[in-house]
């Protein structure tokens, strides 16, 4: 209610920056076990990410999907119902824009852009519907539905560039490339950064809008807390679910929309390299608070962008922001149960002090 | 004097933020009977937990037979022959009744594989020796608490215990089990020598069934009599640490208009089995109804229909005029319905979420708190909820706090404020002060009492009596899914109306007025 | 053409790609009984796979590959118990953390280590050894579908009945059942729940690392990027669909190991496999459909038995 933070928000904010200073740390170690100096690696890690125009704006090109798919898991998670078909969400909203991009190549240009868009929404909508049902009509883990569905539609989109919409112009899992009043337009030269970085701050700003200040967000949060208050408060919760569920493939749907539209201009059968996992990383290290996901994912869109340019510098493989990626996830996970052993260990040892003075 | 078997010295038992027992010191006898009673919080089974080994405590010694001993884990407790019976039995659902028995000792053939006909011999044996009949092969998941509680038992003595902690036995039983549980506790002490601590809350049955008392208080022993030196008025201001004599309620007449009305009401619970079969009754304005009942007789259900959280199968059910046949909650609060649910923390609260945000449910679409139904009016409900707090004394230091941190009392306090500040013509009341200190419990009361003098129509459910009682202007008993009889405050003794409440009332013949 | 499709090879290669999935998902079963459900099976059988060939290749013994493969698997399985048993972390938040790790390392390791992008493969790595039961070749079917398989083949077949035997004969496997279905009641009973959670967990690490090791070593010498390629996930499916009960389990391994052979036959025909792909994928959603349904059918039947008695 009042805007100042509470203490358990600062002390989960403290414990975060704990957690990706340990998890930095590591990452240091392994490249001094590597011969390399870490201070040359983040050096240049940090150059990558931001040291340059181009590279602020390839650091931000690589934060639009994240930040979609962060939303989308944010929505979704923090109203009790688990999507974790995003990327498979993507790959579906990613061939829709596309498909619409080929076939419909007479439009004018902004609503060529607003259909495909539309389009990309309502199919990955449509895509966590089906899970959704599943979850709230026959309690059908929605966990590992979504799970296999990724897998489901990554295979469908796969067939349909690789067969019926394959390019004629060569062997690539891709399909045509979309008529020019689809493309995006780009900002910064040589940069991949495009105007879908405002379709998806104003998408942002809707969510955390309706998430933080309005009554449907309310309903999804108490959703998420507690489905039987919800209920017996007046909620239709089976209902609720089902939108956030919607509303969130609709998201990972967009997500693959701009990759389209602002990147590749063609549907490829290996859009995204895992932009819905990191997406759903960045809105789980943050406990879905959409702002924090906005946070996170420049975080990780810089340790992305950075890590290549560290690579370069200092031949240590990129691959090691993954490796640092996924021990923040692991310190995060664990950061009650830290927390809890902590109290414990003190609890004990005060209450030995306290012998130790009685006997004294 | 007897030789003092167990003997727990100072003990104390932190849990981050709470200190559950507060330097308990207990000595139990040989043979003996030892109940242990206090209010809901009172550090009766943290104490237990300890004895048995699931929880270490902060400070202090226990010794077995003179001895001091660290019992660290159930298995150190086991191999003392000490063995406890938990208020939720603690047996694996998908396991037969000789897999239960059996489990974490069981017999082998060829060292390495269980011996399941060897395992149906003992429980067979066991069953025989004590008198508790069960059928091993029978899946847990399939019987009745009654029968789950012999097979806990069972379970303990198979372990080879001579102590036996027995954690609110009769909860959940009917009258006529608890009687019967009662005598097989006789017999394990009288006849097989065994030792059993009895923790309850329930004053009766302390009387009834212990050698000696023991009395705690907010994690803090107040003391140890010898039962035969007790009374209920003696324990009751033990455990609730000064007299207890509740004020005379003010009670205002008013016009009696009928506001709710149901008739042959049908529904099943969760696994399916009738709960209420064909329940009819009716409900005034500015009258308290109290629904009497051993708990499982159906008052659950019949609660969650009338709010619409579970479907009913056939009947009718009219509010004001409207049929209400399974409406959904929303609907059902439109109609003006207000539910205190049994439950605070499964259905009345999200426990993570913020004071404000649980006193907002059910008006968060409407006007002045949300403008145009849509943006939250932080203004507005941070006014409202400040005015709730203060109005029903909710002990916080603000309304940003989790509810979750609030102490059960204060839990129930945010669950009433929010259901009475709707001001609805009805309210439904179930287990209003359950777990909730006495200072509370009277400003409840007062509450309750407040609004039927308003005019509000009232349905009470409780498994208290004394409560049922003393806020009740009519009471109906339920039994089986079946109303049993239907009384006027005044009209009825306690011990009258427990026979209507275990359905022994017909072979009593006449006695009070059937009604339906 | 239907010929060159369905033939004995196929059943060779069902035998094959299906070894991997049955070792994972005896491993996921084990998780799965003590109350855990493990999707970082996908990042076990990885490193498995990496470390398996990192063994074999410096040992110059494929002894030593397994044996590597098996204790990163008992190292990365210990770590999820300890994040999901005793710092209670959602095991799914662990799972993923664990399969970002493992695809992570293992290519940084490649990169670090050989040098290579990509793939290593090196006449260095040593094979797993494959067994020739001389009875065998003289039965003219039998000898082409089960004879001269790599060991991991059979070791998979004998751990299902091991496993089984185990779950439900022996007092440990009954406790393990116990520590998931109600932790409870076994702790009261004296036995530690978080102990048996801690064993399968392991259990199932190392039973993973073996997959790894079978795909990287078994046949083909070679470690490539995402080698594991979805396996963990199918595993996962093969227990649902199998209920995780291990003849069941094994044989939804197997069904699912049919169809993946099949797309890879199709597929060199320049036929479309994804969808022969798809059907482990839709065949667990359709089983969990199936299943609930029939819970509900039997509910309602239930109903009606009390209804008529009544």
């Amino acid at each position: 209610m009042n805007k100042k933070f509470l203490k358990r928000d600062l002390e989960y904010i403290l414990s975060l920056f704990l957690s990706i200073l340990v998890s930095l740390l590591i990452g240091a170690f392994i490249m001094i076990a590597n011969g390399r100096s870490p201070l040359l690696g983040y050096g240049a890690l940090l150059k990558g990410a931001f040291g340059s125009k181009y590279n602020i704006a390839t650091t931000l090109a690589k934060t639009v999907p994240l930040v979609l798919t962060g939303l989308a898991t944010a929505i979704s998670f923090s109203s009790g119902i688990y999507n974790i078909g995003g990327e498979g969400q993507l790959y579906l909203g990613a061939f829709a824009a596309a498909y619409v991009g080929i076939t419909f190549t007479a439009l004018p240009k902004g609503i060529g852009i607003l259909l495909a868009i539309v389009a990309g929404a309502v199919v990955g909508g449509l895509y966590a519907y089906l899970p959704a049902i599943l979850k709230v009509k026959y309690k059908i883990d929605e966990v590992i539905t979504t799970i296999m569905l990724n897998s489901v539609a990554v295979l469908f989109t796969s067939y349909l560039v690789n067969y019926p919409f394959a390019t004629t112009k060569g062997k690539m899992g891709g399909t045509e490339i979309i008529a020019e009043g689809y493309h995006l337009k780009r900002l910064i030269k040589l940069s991949t950064l495009n105007t879908s970085i405002f379709f998806m701050g104003f998408i942002a700003i809707i969510i955390y809008y309706l998430m933080e200040k309005t009554s449907a967000g309310y309903d999804y949060k108490m959703v998420g807390q507690n489905s039987l208050f919800a209920r017996y408060g007046g909620i239709n919760d089976k209902k609720q679910m089902i939108m956030a569920m919607v509303i969130s493939g609709a998201l990972s749907g967009m997500a693959g929309v701009f990759e389209v539209l602002g990147v590749h201009y063609r549907f490829l059968q290996n859009i995204s390299p895992g932009y819905a996992w990191d997406g759903m990383l960045a809105a789980l290290i943050v406990k879905n608070n959409p702002i924090g996901v906005i946070v996170m994912s420049i975080f990780l869109g810089a340790l992305k962008t950075g890590s290549v340019s560290m690579e370069n510098a200092t031949s240590i493989p990129s691959e090691l922001v993954l490796v640092i990626q996924s021990i923040i996830i692991l310190f995060i996970a664990g950061e009650a149960g830290f927390k809890e052993k902590f109290k414990e260990l003190n609890l004990k040892r005060k209450s030995k002090q306290k012998v130790g003075e009685k006997n004294a | 004097m007897a030789e003092k078997l167990i003997e727990l010295r100072n003990i104390s038992k932190r849990f981050p933020g709470v200190l559950a027992n507060d330097n308990v010191s207990l000595d139990i006898e040989k043979g003996e009977i030892h109940a242990i009673i206090g209010e809901n919080g009172a550090g009766k089974s943290t104490l237990m937990n300890i004895i048995y080994g699931l929880y270490e405590p902060t400070q202090g010694e226990i010794l077995f037979k003179g001895k001091p001993t660290q019992i660290k884990s159930p298995l150190d407790a086991i191999g003392l022959g000490i063995g406890m019976v938990h208020q939720h039995f603690m047996l694996v659902p998908s396991f037969t009744v000789a897999e239960n028995i059996v489990l974490g000792n069981e017999p082998k053939h060829k060292k390495l594989f269980i011996d399941y006909k060897k395992a149906v011999a003992i429980t067979e044996e066991l069953s025989e020796t004590y008198g508790l009949k069960v059928d091993p092969h029978e899946k847990v998941e399939s019987l009745s608490v009654g029968i789950q509680q012999r097979i806990e038992i069972l379970k303990v003595l198979y372990k080879g215990a001579d102590v036996l902690i027995l954690d609110e036995p009769t909860a959940v039983l009917t009258p006529q089990e608890t009687e019967e549980l009662f005598e097989v506790i006789r017999k394990l002490v009288n006849d097989l020598g065994k030792t059993v601590i009895i923790i309850t809350h329930k004053l009766q049955e302390v009387l009834a069934i212990s050698d000696r008392v023991s009395v705690m208080r907010q994690g803090k022993m107040i003391g140890t009599l010898q039962t035969k030196d007790a009374n209920e008025q003696i324990l009751a201001e033990m455990m609730v640490g000064r007299e207890v004599l509740f004020d005379e309620l003010y009670k205002k007449e008013s016009s009696k208009k009928e506001v709710l009305s149901v008739k042959g009401i049908k529904a099943r619970d969760n696994r399916g089995l009738v709960a209420l079969n064909g329940v009819s009754f009716n409900l005034k304005a500015g009258e308290i109804l109290g629904i009497a009942g051993v708990e499982g007789n159906g008052q659950s259900e019949l609660v969650e229909v009338l709010t619409g959280l579970r479907e009913m199968e056939e009947g009718e059910f009219i509010v004001n005029g409207v049929e209400a046949f399974n409406k959904s909650p929303n609907e059902i609060r439109k109609l003006g319905i207000a539910h205190v649910p049994e439950d605070r923390l499964a259905t009345g609260l999200s426990k993570d979420a913020s004071i404000w945000e649980n006193l907002l449910m059910g008006i968060q679409h409407e006007e002045p708190y949300a403008i145009k139904g849509v943006h939250i009016n932080k203004k507005k409900v941070k006014e409202r909820t400040d005015r709730l707090i203060d109005e029903f004394d909710i002990r916080t230091p603000s309304g940003d706090l989790p509810v979750g941190k609030l102490s059960g009392g204060n839990m129930q306090k945010v669950v009433i404020a929010r259901e009475f500040s709707f001001n609805t013509p009805i309210l439904i009341i179930a287990q209003p002060t359950r777990g909730v200190d006495v200072g509370a419990i009277e400003f409840i009361h007062s509450q309750i009492i407040e609004k039927r003098n308003k005019g509000a129509a009232i349905l009470l459910v409780s498994a208290e009596l004394d409560e049922i009682f003393r806020l009740s202007d009519r009471i109906i008993t339920i039994y089986e899914g079946k109303i049993t009889g239907e009384f006027l405050n005044g009209e009825i003794t306690k011990q009258e109306i427990g026979l209507y409440m275990t359905g022994k009332h017909t072979e009593k013949a006449e006695g009070g007025e059937k009604v339906e | 053409m239907l010929k060159q499709v369905f033939n004995l090879t196929l059943l060779q290669h069902t035998i094959r790609t299906a070894t991997p999935l049955i070792l994972a998902a005896l491993g996921g079963l084990l998780t799965e009984h003590a109350g855990m459900l493990n999707i970082g099976m996908e990042g076990m059988i990885l490193l498995g796979a990496f470390f398996g060939v990192l063994g074999s290749f410096f040992f110059g013994s494929s002894l030593a590959g397994v044996i590597l493969a098996g204790l990163v698997g008992l190292v990365i399985g210990l770590l999820f118990a300890v994040f999901v048993v005793d710092l209670k972390s959602d095991e799914f938040i662990v799972a993923i953390a664990i399969n970002m790790f493992a695809s992570g390392l293992t290519v940084f390791l490649l990169r670090s280590i050989f040098g290579v992008k990509g793939a290593f493969s090196s006449p260095d790595i040593v094979p797993l050894p494959r067994l020739k039961f001389p009875g065998l070749s003289s039965v003219p079917f039998l000898n082409a579908i089960l004879n001269n398989h790599s060991i991991f083949v059979y070791i998979s077949w004998i751990l299902v009945v091991l496993i089984y035997i185990y779950l439900y004969k022996t007092p440990h496997g009954i406790w393990l059942r116990a520590s998931g279905e109600y932790p409870e009641a076994l702790e009261t009973a004296g036995v530690s729940p978080k102990k048996m959670k801690y064993i399968s967990s392991i259990a199932c690490g190392v039973l993973c690392g073996f997959a790894g090791a079978h795909l990287s070593l078994g046949y083909l010498t070679l470690f490539s990027e995402n080698m594991s390629a979805n396996r963990g996930f199918i595993a996962v499916a093969a227990i649902i669909f199998g209920r995780a009960n291990p003849i069941r389990t094994f044989a939804a391994a197997l069904m699912f190991g049919f169809f993946d052979a099949l797309g890879i036959r199709l597929q060199v025909m320049g036929i479309p496999s994804q969808f022969t792909q798809m059907i482990p994928y839709i065949a667990t959603i359709l089983a969990l459909f199936i299943v609930t349904k029939r819970q509900i059918a039997k509910v309602k039947k239930n109903k009606e038995r009390d209804s008529s008695a009544e």
